[in-house]
């Protein structure tokens, strides 16, 4: 019983993250149709943002942590959303709808990011104090707090998001668009600011994630790409474009790496998750919740 | 190189571009370097490069190499493996047909050296490598010389010293990357553990790239062994492992082979790391570090922010033994060179080296360098012991 | 457009040309430059020949492997003759791609391309869990004959640039015009009686079959193969030579590939810059001219308009 809680807790941990990056993605495929590798990049940026400014923070202003954590955070996100804003109008506005010129074009911004990061921060893990130290025991399961509030934090924002998608005006004109982008703009719905919000949105889910995760893990100049191929798995399983599917995806992959690695190892789990996805196309090529092109 | 590393910060990308073009001095040794210098391992291959560079500029003010008559300069020529095997194939085609190199000072990742061999041996290289595996070497091999420590001089004197330490130890479990490095590695380790008389209850492999530990913590835990062997998981992983297993509460002891820098370990893991033993990190700022390590070790924590370990720093203790072996062989021609190497005395980083390893791989290819154990207490990395290997200590009474 | 047979009569005289040079050279690199060039012009060419029916084949990648894994095991494990080595990669490729293809292609668009990219991932990671072909080490050992050795540079880049003319054959073909109606609209050829799925596997089988003898040829060329070489970011270079070169003409990928390449190897040896470097040709190039070189020739020329896409 203790074991199931815990590999429940710890399907939950993981699959946090996992859900607050894989939305990010499938957003921006659902308003722009396309299929940004760079996606990564905006996590990579929010975390090593956040491991410079909170020891700037706390030395040189000399205010409390968690005041620092949260500044930085703060300026984390909104740098993630200039750099969001930059690529959308120097790349990503030129091949709406282009799959394969959208897919390249953010190979090549990918490349030029991570090597920028490199070249800025050199390739030395960098890392952050624990802003909630302690662990704490759920129902016989223990976890970090700094974990548990990550997956509170996690579930509040994809709340909220969730919201916004189907209670306010943005959400449903980003809604229309992803559905049907000509009938949309017929409706007089301005498709580009449309899909500059769904991209910004986007990118800053991808940097709340790696706010998060900042506290947690190691961030190194590659940290974000390393979800980058998670998080194709989970909206290939949720389906394109799906944001209730983004979630059950998150959920379901990474029951499958909390269950795959205990009962057998972490590299068969990885592999199992592959051939899980392709036959999953095969018998659904649509996803869980995706609508058929 | 000074007016490359100027400019760097300035991006002046095509400025490097003329410098790598023009290089060609006339009394100029191009020295190459090929190792990741791009994705998750490329602090290896910044050290590595920044080392060598060191290395060569000591070289050059000492006077650089007179041999027969004729002073030389070093110059260090990087090239990015991808660590991969066709970049390495490609860096070896670049560096030998195109560059004219002929000694490589350094190069990391099993599978681009071996792409590297093929081409190297035939031609008459010199290939320094960091490769863990006994494939890369041999009799066969004669261009090829291995410049740190491998699982086969670190692994029986580093398991039996944590064994001495803590005798009651009877079960363990192995964890291993799914890379070339953790697959040549993990044989050797179940084997050595099983000599001591330590069962290994399981042997599990995970994904490099992996970002989630808890599954693998969770089963650990569940196991709960005496000991944990983290094989050839680089630094972060394993601070990774070591956070989840502390916080599911196990305690045991903690073994890292490859633990390579303790900073990386302690930025990951923070307390959950004390206690661990490091059987490829040298403490380099130690008192026990030699004066050009410490003064090496500053120069790389101000120049790339972390300090050296003994992968990055090994390209220095290979550029001091291809001078060593220029000077005596009286020439700058690798056949000369390579038959002189095996015998060839000089004075590495840690003090004076040489040359062994014909007992393991039937040809004295392997530089006979310390093996220091190394422990996490208090955050810090302290040195236990260092014990010379048998030949080198040999070689220092003679 | 080119005066289409003075194009190719252009091609078959640069093809010559090189094939001598490789001959001739006596300097290893540049024969080695020109293979990685054309095997990569070959892998550019696949990848296009599939975007004709309007798919991304991130599976490229792994009948590249497969070619070449192909090769190795046949010729280091097993010892066959060389010749049949190199005749069983294309082979290999095109069996598997056949099978791979009649299971995926019932997807479509970013289905298809998220697909192929976990089939290419999955093939990967079994051969790192596979410990007779060499785990993550791979295999090494692949040479040539004795006979033969010395002009296999000669022998690779004519084989490369006579599958690069059969790709091109096949696109003018017939066929090549059906696989072009399937990209437009599929419903089209369906409602007169053709076999879309048929005729979709085997535009994917043709192409792999080509990668796959590509592969067959690297392994002997690099005489050391990994699984890291053969991971989905090969396709992805690929695609960026299919881009910058210009994808409305067959000459463009191969004029991204030697362009991208040359860039590659010229910008070698500055570390870290190289993929700033890289991003940066892409970037550029993608928004400069979105027609790629081919298509910046054709406006320069202002004989016709850029075709369509």
């Amino acid at each position: 019983m203790e074991l199931f809680v815990q590999l429940l807790a710890n399907t939950l941990q993981i699959g946090a993250v996992y859900v607050l990056f894989a939305l990010g993605l499938t957003l921006i495929f659902g308003v722009m149709k396309i299929v940004n590798f760079a996606h990564g990049a905006f996590f990579t940026a929010a975390a090593l943002i956040v491991t410079s400014m909170v020891p700037f923070a706390t030395v040189e202003l000399g205010v409390p942590l968690w005041a620092g954590y949260l500044l930085a955070a703060f300026a984390a996100i909104a740098v993630v959303l200039s750099i969001g804003a930059l690529v959308y109008s120097i790349g990503f506005q030129h091949v709406l709808k282009d799959l394969n010129g959208s897919f390249i074009l953010s190979i090549g911004l990918l490349l030029i990011l991570n090597g920028a990061y490199l070249a800025i921060y050199g390739g030395a893990p960098r890392s952050v104090p624990q802003v909630l130290p302690g662990t704490v025991n759920v129902f016989g399961a223990t976890l970090t707090a700094q974990r548990l509030a990550l997956v509170i934090v996690a579930a509040v924002v994809t709340g909220g998001l969730y919201l916004l998608i189907e209670r306010t005006r943005l959400g449903l004109a980003l809604r229309a668009v992803a559905m049907d982008q000509e009938a949309a703009m017929l409706q007089g719905i301005p498709y580009r600011r449309v899909a500059l919000y769904g991209f910004l949105i986007g990118a800053a889910l991808a940097a709340c994630a790696g706010v998060l995760m900042a506290p947690i893990n190691a961030v190194t100049p590659v940290s974000g790409d390393e979800f980058l191929i998670k998080a194709f798995i989970i909206i290939i399983i949720g389906g394109l474009g799906s944001v209730t599917g983004a979630i059950i995806g998150g959920l379901f992959i990474a029951m499958v790496e909390s269950v795959g690695g205990y009962f057998f190892d972490p590299s068969t789990a990885t592999l199992a998750m592959f051939i899980l996805v392709i036959g999953f196309l095969l018998v659904r090529p649509q996803g869980i919740l995706g609508n058929v092109e | 190189m000074n007016i490359g590393k100027c400019t760097r910060p300035l991006g002046a990308a095509t400025l490097m571009l003329l410098l790598a073009q023009a290089g060609a001095a006339q009394e100029t040794l191009k020295l190459g370097i090929s190792a990741p210098m791009s994705g998750s391992a490329a602090t290896w291959g910044l050290g590595m490069e920044w080392a060598a560079e060191q290395a060569a500029e000591h070289v050059n003010e000492d006077g650089g190499v007179t041999v027969d008559g004729k002073t030389y300069n070093f110059e260090v020529v990087t090239y990015d493996n991808k660590y991969s095997a066709t970049e390495g194939a490609r860096n070896a085609q670049t560096m030998l047909n195109r560059d004219g190199v002929k000694f490589i000072a350094g190069s990391i990742g099993t599978a681009p050296v071996r792409a590297m061999q093929a081409l190297t041996e035939r031609n008459g290289v010199i290939l320094f490598n960091t490769a863990w595996g006994k494939s890369v070497k041999g009799p066969q091999f004669r261009y090829t010389f291995t410049q740190m420590n491998t699982p086969f001089e670190i692994l029986e004197p580093f398991y039996s010293f944590i064994k001495e330490q803590h005798p009651d130890l009877e079960t363990a479990v192995l964890i291993s990357p799914n890379d070339a490095t953790g697959q040549e590695l993990e044989p050797v380790a179940v084997e050595t553990w099983k000599s001591l008389g330590v069962e290994m209850l399981a042997s599990d492999w995970y994904e490099r790239g992996t970002t989630e530990f808890q599954p693998i913590a969770t089963k650990i835990a569940s196991l709960d062994p005496g000991l944990v062997d983290f094989s050839a998981a680089p630094p972060t992983d394993v601070g990774s492992i070591l956070k989840e297993l502390d916080v599911l509460g196990w305690e045991g002891v903690k073994v890292m082979t490859a633990g390579t820098s303790v900073e990386a370990l302690m930025a990951v893991a923070g307390d959950a790391a004390e206690g661990a033993y490091l059987g490829a990190s040298a403490d380099f700022s130690s008192d026990s570090a030699t004066e050009v390590q410490k003064k090496l070790n500053a120069g790389a924590r101000e120049a790339l922010g972390e300090p050296l370990n003994g992968i990055t720093i090994s390209s220095y203790d290979a550029i001091l033994a291809l001078r060593a072996a220029m000077q005596e062989a009286d020439s700058v021609d690798p056949e000369k060179i390579k038959d002189v190497l095996p015998s060839v005395r000089f004075d590495s980083s840690y003090g004076p080296s040489g040359f062994g390893g014909a007992d393991v791989y039937d040809y004295p290819q392997q530089m006979l360098i310390p093996v220091i154990v190394t422990q996490v207490v208090d955050g810090k990395a302290v040195e236990l012991t260092r014990s010379n290997p048998a030949e080198l200590e040999a070689l220092s009474n003679d | 457009m080119w005066n289409k047979s003075f194009g190719v009569w252009v091609c078959v005289a640069l093809a010559i040309s090189s094939v001598l040079f490789a001959l001739l050279a006596t300097n290893g690199y540049y024969a080695s430059l020109l293979v990685w060039i054309l095997t990569n012009a070959v892998l550019a060419s696949a990848l296009r020949f599939v975007l004709q029916i309007g798919e991304l084949n991130i599976a490229t990648a792994a009948f590249f492997g497969i070619g070449a894994y192909t090769t190795a095991t046949t010729a280091v494990l097993l010892g066959w003759p060389f010749w049949l080595t190199l005749l069983l990669a294309p082979l290999m490729a095109a069996v598997l791609s056949a099978l791979f293809g009649w299971v995926t292609l019932r997807t479509k668009g970013p289905y298809f391309l998220l697909v192929s990219f976990a089939v290419t991932e999955v093939i990967r990671l079994i051969y790192t869990q596979t410990n007779v072909i060499g785990g993550n080490s791979g295999l090494v050992g692949m040479f040539p004959p004795m006979a033969i050795d010395a002009y296999y540079p000669a022998l690779a880049i004519a084989l490369l640039a006579a599958t690069l003319f059969a790709l091109y054959g096949f696109e003018r073909s017939d066929l090549g015009r059906l696989f072009k109606a399937i990209e437009n609209n599929d419903a089209i050829p369906r409602s007169v009686g053709l076999n879309v799925v048929f005729l979709k596997v085997l535009c994917v089988v043709i192409a792999s079959a080509a990668v796959g003898l590509a592969g067959g040829i690297h392994a002997y060329a690099n005489t050391v193969i990994a699984p890291s070489d053969f991971a989905y970011f090969v396709a992805v270079l690929a695609l960026a030579y299919v881009k910058i070169g210009g994808e409305g003409h067959p000459f463009g990928p191969i004029l991204g590939a030697a362009v991208l390449t040359l860039v590659g190897q010229w910008v070698a040896g500055i570390s870290a810059w190289e993929n700033i470097f890289y991003g940066a040709v892409i970037v550029m190039t993608l928004r400069v001219f979105p027609g790629g070189l081919v298509g910046l020739a054709e406006r320069a020329r202002g004989l016709v308009t850029r075709s369509a896409r």
